[in-house]
């Protein structure tokens, strides 16, 4: 006679969408030198997807990781993390968007020099004045393969160490989307393969939603499907990449540009 | 030469030290030009002599200094470019020429800029000792070949020898700092305390009462800077704020501790020694008031002497503190920029900015204030009855407002500048 009136929660339905960009539009510079860095890009991604965003050099591809992440904001359109719209407000309001709800991996790891791996890896938590659980902080680094570590500084590690150090950092906050920017772009093969390996076991493992930006096909290969990105605007999309396939796209990519929307 | 032209506001730190240290210079030593006219009696010419030796002598001694600190940050910050030269095939020869030849640049033009200030100066130094009664009314200011040779040799000798020094500090790095160090600064402080308190071998009347107490003050505050980055350690060992900026704070103070021992330095430096020659002054201006006498003319040169010594040391170490503090915290562009892509608010890192230079502030308040009681305690036990004046209160308060506004106010301000820039660039930047 009753029925439960809760509906499935949101973040737990089946198709519920990490992120959701809507006519994203973003230039730069001033009227004569304005560059459309994105222009009216649509995406939405399902939780519990690895998906990779390739294009050539400015494609917009940093442009659209900055939008999406609340780095930036859109001229136009709207973003939604999570189901939360991401709207206007200074940096300290946007900051506290991103806060839990988004994880970032760099290129340049980005990790403070003054701070051990440990204090780096806790430090959105602390930032966010949210309590710092050290038993699994240090699960994490153990899990990235640096429980031996703990105590280290960035500069005693290794460019791989640093940016798994950066992926473990991403994961302690438990965000829904973790953006990566040519996160193996500093890194020799190994340790690339090791960084996507992370990143994939991030999806798998965790359920964690991953975005990542690169130029490299065999990183992209890693995806569970990859966007590619041309002058601003979305140019096809390719699922269970190969890096062949990957390679092969991105060369064509050119003459796609017009049949690709 | 061109890379002068490039970046004018890189040198502007540069400029002002050397344009107020020509300035002050010219401006006392024109008291040499007006002593050595015809028909100054002894006594005017003796005051006006003694003014320009002492101030002349210390200002040296500072345009030396501040130059050297300007120019070191200056250098420091331009590694990469120099860097870059060596690699396009510049000898250490040729950079050297290069830094050096741009100091004497800056403070030739320093020293040009200076010359009219000094000259009105001079006429304004001269009217307050004749105002005091120091020099006789028929004395005309003149500003001849002393003030000007002077001013310009000595700033340009300043100048070049510190960019000398500043290029060798920085190519040299963090090598030898050790034991030379550790040496100098204990011999300052045994030196100091000797000072401090062969104090009490002088009776209460004696005229070069002031002088032990006030080197002492001073030698102990040289030793205590130079201890800077260890007792900036001890005390952060015992530092646990809560709160994630002053989490943070303490962990890169603890790291940069070196680094900010530049600055450290100069507050303990300011904080003592204008502390103890303003109070001792003070104290000796009201006892001699107390005992209804009139002060002799070598009293009354002392007391105009220890004002502008401090004044001057006053701007001087502002402008160093000022310099060297907008310079770290504009190096750190990238470091907050990390920390902001962190999930730091811009107000968290200023909230770390402040914590760091509170606890330096403190810090140095406290080492250069204990410095200057040393040298004040002695002098009134001896002077007067009391242990502590009543008149370092005021004194005290002024300096320490002053070192702190001057700490905090160009550290947060500098920081807030360097947020402007998105977190994003700012990481990308320097990367």
């Amino acid at each position: 006679m009753f029925r439960n009136g809760a509906r499935p929660d949101h973040a737990t339905g089946p198709a519920a969408e990490a992120l959701r960009l809507v006519k994203v539009t973003k230039s730069y510079g001033t009227a004569d030198s304005a560059v459309t860095a994105l222009d009216g890009v649509t995406l939405g991604l399902a939780q519990g997807t690895f998906t990779a965003v390739m294009g050539p050099s400015g494609s917009g591809k940093s442009t659209l990781l900055q939008c999406a992440a609340g780095l930036d904001r859109p001229d136009s359109g709207i973003v939604r993390v999570d189901g939360t719209e991401l709207t206007g407000g200074g940096e300290a309001e946007l900051t506290k968007f991103r806060r839990g709800r988004i994880g970032f991996v760099f290129q340049q790891y980005n990790l403070l020099e003054t701070l051990t791996v440990a204090q780096n890896t806790v430090l959105p938590l602390k930032l966010a004045g949210r309590r710092v659980d050290r038993r699994r902080a240090r699960e994490i680094l153990t899990a990235v393969g640096l429980g031996d570590r703990l105590g280290h500084r960035p500069d005693q590690l290794s460019g791989g160490q640093r940016q798994r150090v950066a992926i473990a950092r991403a994961l302690v906050t438990e965000p829904r989307v973790i953006f990566a920017d040519e996160p193996t772009g500093a890194l020799d093969t190994r340790s690339a393969r090791e960084v996507l390996t992370l990143l994939q076991q991030a999806v798998r493992v965790h359920g964690r939603t991953v975005v990542m930006v690169t130029h490299d096909p065999v990183a992209a290969s890693y995806a569970d499907s990859v966007l590619f990105l041309a002058d601003g605007r979305l140019a096809g999309r390719l699922d269970a990449p190969t890096a062949d396939a990957v390679a092969e796209r991105l060369a064509h990519l050119g003459d796609s540009v017009t049949a690709g929307v | 030469m061109r890379s002068v032209r490039q970046r004018p506001g890189r040198f502007l730190a540069t400029l002002l030290s050397a344009f107020l240290g020509a300035a002050i210079i010219m401006t006392f030593n024109s008291m040499h030009d007006t002593a050595g006219e015809p028909g100054v009696d002894a006594v005017s010419s003796e005051t006006l002599g003694t003014a320009a030796g002492v101030v002349g002598g210390y200002g040296t001694l500072l345009v030396f200094f501040a130059v050297a600190s300007t120019l070191t940050v200056n250098v420091r910050q331009r590694a990469a470019e120099l860097e870059l030269l060596r690699c396009a095939g510049a000898t250490p020869a040729q950079l050297k020429r290069m830094v050096v030849g741009e100091a004497v640049v800056v403070a030739l033009v320093g020293a040009a800029l200076a010359i009219v200030p000094a000259m009105l100066g001079g006429r304004l130094l001269l009217e307050v000792f004749q105002d005091s009664g120091q020099v006789a009314e028929s004395v005309d200011h003149s500003f001849g070949v002393i003030a000007l040779m002077s001013g310009i040799h000595v700033t340009l000798l300043a100048s070049a020898g510190a960019a000398f020094l500043a290029l060798r500090r920085v190519r040299r790095g963090r090598q030898r700092h050790g034991r030379a160090r550790s040496f100098l600064a204990w011999g300052a402080l045994a030196a100091g305390a000797v000072a401090a308190c062969s104090t009490f071998a002088f009776s209460a009347t004696d005229g070069a009462l002031m002088a032990p107490p006030a080197y002492g003050a001073i030698l102990l505050s040289v030793g205590l800077a130079l201890m800077a980055p260890r007792l900036l350690k001890g005390v952060l060992g015992r530092l646990a704020p809560g709160g994630a900026s002053g989490w943070l704070a303490v962990r890169n103070l603890r790291r940069r501790a070196g680094e900010l021992a530049g600055i450290l330095m100069s507050l303990i430096l300011f904080t003592a020694v204008s502390t103890a020659t303003l109070t001792m002054q003070a104290v000796e201006s009201d006892a001699v008031a107390a005992s209804g006498q009139v002060k002799s003319v070598d009293a009354k040169n002392l007391e105009t002497l220890n004002f502008t010594v401090v004044g001057i040391i006053v701007v001087f170490v502002c402008v160093m503190l000022v310099n060297s503090l907008y310079a770290a915290t504009t190096y750190r562009a990238r470091e907050f920029g990390q920390q902001r892509l962190a999930g730091a608010t811009p107000g968290q890192v200023l909230g770390v900015v402040g914590a760091e230079g509170l606890v330096l502030t403190v810090v140095g308040l406290l080492f250069g204030t204990l410095a200057a009681l040393a040298g004040i305690v002695p002098f009134t036990l001896v002077r007067g009855d009391a242990v502590l004046p009543e008149q370092m209160a005021g004194v005290w308060a002024a300096v320490a407002s002053i070192g702190a506004a001057a700490t905090l106010g160009t550290s947060l301000a500098t920081a807030r500048r360097v947020l402007r820039t998105p977190a994003v660039r700012a990481v990308a930047a320097t990367a």
